[in-house]
């Protein structure tokens, strides 16, 4: 297990990147979270569907950079 | 035609059954068979964490800190104990704890003797072979004769009644199916007038964990599947107690709460510690990467502490003392008999400082 990172320490990482970020304003984990909170008692499938794919392309985007 | 013996066999198969029954009231009868975890993902959880020693011991923080704690309610009772029973060991944190050096910090006394030295023999039981066995080399084993056993099961232990002197538990009965039999075979090998000290995760263990992963998972995939245990609540364990039969109990509450830099540490750390998810009936499979990307997001947003990078984790940890019935026990005196208002004794100052 030591010296090699885990796929789940790589996926944090690049994910950590993504909910961090300030130069581009607001990061994208932020505001799929609000967008889900802003209504938690009522929540179906896909209803921040637009925020969770921007928040996906910066994940595949941070990913491609390591 | 033999009419009598058919007569007789008639009578047989109708008898009446309110002849013999008596009235009693409503309670469960027997074993419920309601099962919850799945024993065998525990037992390979707990193995598989064990195998890697060094984080296993990195992630013993929260096992520790309770041992301590739980060994504390020990400092209360002026006893020596001859045969010790470490229910649910884990890497033997009890013992470990026992043997802390000056566990009474008191300004009148500036020096306690550790806790083993009223212990004659620890017995230390644990369904995982690995994990029991990990700190048998270290030093700690020579000051307290400990005795390691590995049993196939919790639920069912292999104990004559009337055995230990006291029973100790720490955070392994909130993966028992059925606590309650579990708390009356405690209570059956305990001996007389000796006490169950235990501690366990209750109920809003996780609930940041548990409430973004459910809210994650609705708001991807439409549906929830069950990703943190259910767990016994603070005003089921006193019932549960009393119905094993303890007497003069002592239930209370402590909340730790572990601040981590994200979610995904959060879940390994709850994994090396071999506390991972065994629901039965849970989806199997890691938790795909949408549902974890999404759950990050939402903890944040629900949970996230305005100073600080990190998110908190709460564990709300329940301690329960009982007693096994015995002669010559100090008896709770009735309801309203006081003569002393508490008040009095303990101020009634709003800050909650002691009076003079």
């Amino acid at each position: 297990m030591s010296g090699k990172i885990r796929p789940i320490e790589k996926f944090a990482r690049a994910v950590a990147q993504c909910s961090t970020e300030t130069d581009i304003g607001v990061p994208q984990a932020a505001s799929y979270g609000k967008c889900v909170v802003a209504d938690y008692n009522a929540v179906y499938k896909d209803m921040c569907a637009k925020e969770f794919m921007k928040l996906k392309d910066c994940y595949l985007a941070a990913a491609k950079k390591r | 035609m033999p009419r009598g013996p058919l007569l007789a066999r008639f009578f047989k198969l109708y008898d009446p059954p309110t002849a013999t029954a008596t009235r009693r009231y409503a309670i469960q009868s027997g074993n419920p068979t309601l099962k919850v975890f799945n024993p065998k993902t525990k037992h390979l959880q707990k193995e598989r964490a064990a195998q890697n020693v060094e984080l296993s011991r990195r992630v013993d923080y929260l096992k520790d800190e309770v041992a301590t704690r739980l060994c504390e309610r020990l400092l209360d009772i002026k006893r020596t104990f001859h045969n010790v029973l470490d229910l649910g060991a884990n890497s033997c944190n009890i013992a470990h704890a026992l043997t802390a050096p000056n566990p009474d910090p008191n300004l009148e006394t500036p020096t306690s003797l550790p806790l083993a030295t009223r212990i004659s023999k620890l017995t230390c039981v644990e369904t995982s072979d690995a994990l029991l066995h990990r700190d048998a080399d270290l030093p700690f084993n020579n000051e307290l004769s400990i005795q390691r056993e590995v049993i196939p099961n919790l639920e069912m232990l292999p104990y004559l009644p009337n055995t230990f002197d006291a029973i100790l538990s720490s955070l392994s009965i909130h993966w028992v199916n059925d606590l309650p039999s579990l708390l009356s075979q405690v209570n059956t090998i305990l001996k007389p007038d000796c006490p169950f000290i235990a501690a366990m995760f209750g109920g809003d263990t996780l609930f940041e964990l548990r409430a973004s992963l459910q809210l994650a998972d609705m708001e991807r995939r439409g549906g929830v599947s069950p990703h943190v245990s259910p767990l016994a609540d603070v005003r089921d364990v006193g019932g549960l107690l009393t119905r094993a039969g303890f007497k003069m109990l002592t239930v209370d509450v402590e909340d730790i709460v572990v601040e981590f830099p994200d979610t995904f540490t959060l879940m390994e750390d709850l994994q090396a510690m071999g506390e991972s998810n065994a629901i039965l009936h849970r989806q199997m499979g890691p938790i795909s990467r949408d549902v974890l990307l999404a759950n990050e997001a939402i903890y944040r947003e629900l949970h996230k502490e305005d100073r600080g990078r990190g998110i908190p984790a709460t564990f709300r940890i329940i301690f329960m003392i009982g007693w096994k019935e015995g002669e010559g026990q100090a008896q709770p005196l009735p309801r309203g008999s006081g003569e002393v208002n508490l008040k009095d004794i303990l101020g009634g100052n709003v800050n909650g400082t002691r009076g003079q």
